[in-house]
């Protein structure tokens, strides 16, 4: 076999690993601090692309443009929805609390793909900016899929040294760490985890723009997207980015391969499988133990 | 320890789900005893939400308008009633999920009473319905049901206005016939689905029969965004056609990514080249064939109501690929209902099982199994725009072949 296929697979799989990591940062947070796994964060990527779409199309915003709104909307959208949704679970027993954070988070998923197919309809939206491809020989770049991975690599830099050096990001990792001692230090836990989930959420805008660039989005492609998410998560590491990232980039490289070497059909399950996998093997993840 | 709880929750919802349906259907369905108080009810479910929603949302409305313009009409003529009733069709959305399909037909044929039903479409959700139809023994006409294991169970209530998958893309084949030179490979390349996988194998087995070498088959599921293998799988093995089966939703980022990875090919089909796909692929579309049901236009039995109905609706049927059958299945229904001049669920199974009967599409009869072949047109994009290239009988441009835009 032309070792150019394997060489245009890895790097394909690489590009798409690079947006399933961004996808994966917000829950990954919000995980981490919150302690919320939350079913509708695909589902917010995919609006976050059907909104960008619209704007690009539309309104004929460009997509750095729209990101910006969408970080501002989706920031604020995820502070009120975590004040009036989730927080007043906590007044709960905590068993309660659980299963009520699982309602609220499917019920949104629901709720949201529904109202997005109804103002938006169903069919699958991009952003069609396009850049000439690189070609080098048998190998084809989409340029665009080049310009979201460095955008990607620099947004995790970016977000490694904030929550290094801010106070809200020592914060969010006192929290992480030990909830009780962060508390007693005078961190406010309550209004800590309502910023911290508008954090995830805006980050979930920016994913949903990039994506949207790359592939079509539609409203009820968000589960399969929580799915890898959780899976990156796993597999990285809860809270530790750099591991995100690689594992997102993993499990790209994987699907890509699996596609092309066992059939398209079965790259969806990958995750799965790779998620059941890890937990058996190595519950901890394979990055996982180093938080961000 | 929090991801058990969670699949743990997970189990019992599904578990309640169960246990709902399984309630649901221990009512039984009643035929109405006063048979002559009108309105005639039918029960159908219409994908207003979920993935196959692009095909059909806006039939919600056009069996609002059908029902509205058949009773203009004066209804349905009942010889034993001696009058006309009025028609009432009761439409719920089964969000494109068989399992919701299920719960509904329950609750139409259990909670509403009607008296017969119509639909659902795609074949995964008729094949979960036909077993509703059987238990309850109410008449049925589907619309959009293709998958050859929903007519081979031998089941005596259900029947379908499209032709099976057998059927699906005759004319394409009959048309490459014609070519010279013809084609000589072909890649199959068809989503995870039980009615273009049916497709798929059907026409395998047509083209080898044709002298056309499959050198490759597919399949992907819905849920797949990046075509990357499948794209450098397509370009390495440089068939002379590509033959898609997909919804039009799943195969939009494959044939994009196909124009990205520059796979080159003498012709692409993808069998539902809708104006929704089309439009959105804008020139990278440019010579990709498909089918069509039918195109407003074309005389026929009823073809001023269809027209009338799809002009108030605003239902273009290159949007809505499939939207002729689903309006041939409630045409049907309606004039099996007038001939067995009675609201007997039994008799009119029998006139639908016997009678010939009058579509915008040609007649059409209900072969073994309940299916019937009304044929579907092939279509190509040329200069941006969908033309009937096959058959001859009714074809506006002649095919372009080899396409210069796949080339």
């Amino acid at each position: 076999m032309d070792i150019t296929i394997y060489l245009q697979l890895m790097i394909g799989g690489i590009l798409l690993g690079g947006i399933y990591a961004l996808v994966a940062f917000g829950l990954s947070l919000i995980y981490g601090v919150v302690r919320i796994l939350n079913f509708s964060h695909g589902t917010l990527v995919a609006i976050g692309g059907i909104l960008a779409s619209l704007a690009y199309t539309d309104l004929g915003l460009p997509p750095y443009v729209s990101g910006i709104a969408l970080v501002l909307a989706f920031g604020l959208f995820g502070r009120l929805f975590f004040q009036f949704l989730l927080e007043p679970l906590s007044a709960r027993t905590p068993k309660e609390a659980e299963i009520g954070v699982v309602l609220v988070t499917v019920g949104a998923l629901l709720m949201m793909s529904d109202i997005a197919a109804f103002l938006a309809g169903p069919t699958p939206k991009n952003i069609p900016v396009r850049f000439d491809p690189i070609e080098l020989g048998d190998l084809i770049l989409s340029s665009t899929q080049v310009y979201a991975l460095a955008g990607i690599i620099l947004l995790t830099v970016a977000l490694h040294f904030f929550l290094r050096y801010s106070w809200f990001g020592r914060a969010i990792r006192a929290v992480s760490q030990d909830a009780f001692g962060a508390t007693i230090s005078a961190i406010p836990g309550k209004t800590l985890h309502g910023n911290t989930f508008a954090f995830g959420c805006g980050l979930v805008a920016i994913a949903g723009v990039l994506y949207a660039t790359m592939f079509p989005v539609d409203p009820y492609m968000g589960f399969s997207l929580t799915v890898k998410a959780f899976t990156i998560i796993i597999l990285g590491g809860i809270g530790n980015l750099t591991g995100s990232l690689l594992a997102g980039i993993l499990l790209g490289v994987v699907e890509s391969l699996a596609a092309f070497l066992i059939g398209s059909e079965w790259a969806p399950g990958i995750s799965i499988m790779l998620l059941l996998i890890i937990l058996v093997v190595r519950p901890q993840g394979i990055f996982g133990g180093k938080p961000a | 320890m929090k991801l058990s709880r969670v699949a743990l929750l997970g189990m019992a919802a599904a578990a309640i789900a169960s246990i709902s349906a399984g309630l649901a259907s221990s009512a039984s369905a009643a035929p109405r005893t006063d048979k002559c108080a009108g309105p005639i009810t039918f029960g159908t479910t219409i994908s207003a939400t979920g993935r196959n929603s692009t095909l059909a949302d806006r039939w919600v409305k056009m069996t609002e308008v059908f029902e509205t313009e058949f009773n203009k009409d004066g209804g349905i003529f009942i010889k034993e009633c001696n009058k006309s009733l009025p028609i009432k069709i009761i439409s719920y959305d089964d969000q494109s999920t068989p399992a919701t399909a299920v719960t509904l037909y329950e609750r139409l044929a259990t909670g509403d009473n009607v008296d017969f039903f119509l639909g659902p479409d795609w074949s995964a959700v008729s094949f979960a319905v036909s077993q509703v139809v059987e238990r309850h023994k109410i008449p049925t006409v589907m619309s959009n049901a293709s998958a050859a294991n929903i007519w081979t169970r031998g089941l005596k209530y259900i029947f379908g206005v499209q032709s099976t998958a057998e059927g699906w893309s005759n004319n394409y084949f009959e048309m490459l016939k014609g070519l010279s030179p013809g084609p000589k490979t072909i890649f199959f390349v068809a989503q995870d689905n039980l009615l273009t996988k049916d497709v798929v194998a059907h026409f395998s087995k047509k083209a080898e029969a044709q002298g056309i070498k499959v050198i490759g088959s597919e399949v992907f599921s819905p849920e797949l965004k990046d075509f990357t293998a499948l794209a450098l799988k397509l370009r390495s093995a440089k068939p002379d056609l590509i033959y898609i089966a997909s919804y039009d939703a799943p195969a939009l980022p494959l044939i994009q990514q196909m124009r990205q990875m520059k796979v080159k090919a003498n012709g692409v089909h993808e069998i539902m080249t809708t104006g929704k796909l089309i439009r959105t692929l804008g020139k990278d579309a440019e010579g990709l064939s498909g089918e069509l049901s039918w195109l407003p236009g074309t005389k026929g039995d009823y073809s001023e109501l269809i027209e009338r109905v799809l002009k108030a609706s605003d239902v273009d049927v290159m949007d809505y690929l499939w939207t002729i059958n689903r309006l041939n299945a409630y045409l049907v229904m309606m004039q099996a209902v007038e001939r067995a001049g009675t609201l007997d669920r039994d008799k009119v199974r029998d006139v639908l099982d016997k009678g010939t009967f009058k579509s915008p599409v040609g007649p059409i009869t209900f072969h073994e199994g309940g299916i019937s072949d009304v044929p579907a047109f092939t279509t190509q994009v040329q200069d941006g725009k969908a033309v009937i290239v096959a058959p001859p009988s009714v074809a506006q441009k002649p095919f372009i072949y080899p396409s210069p835009s796949w080339q």
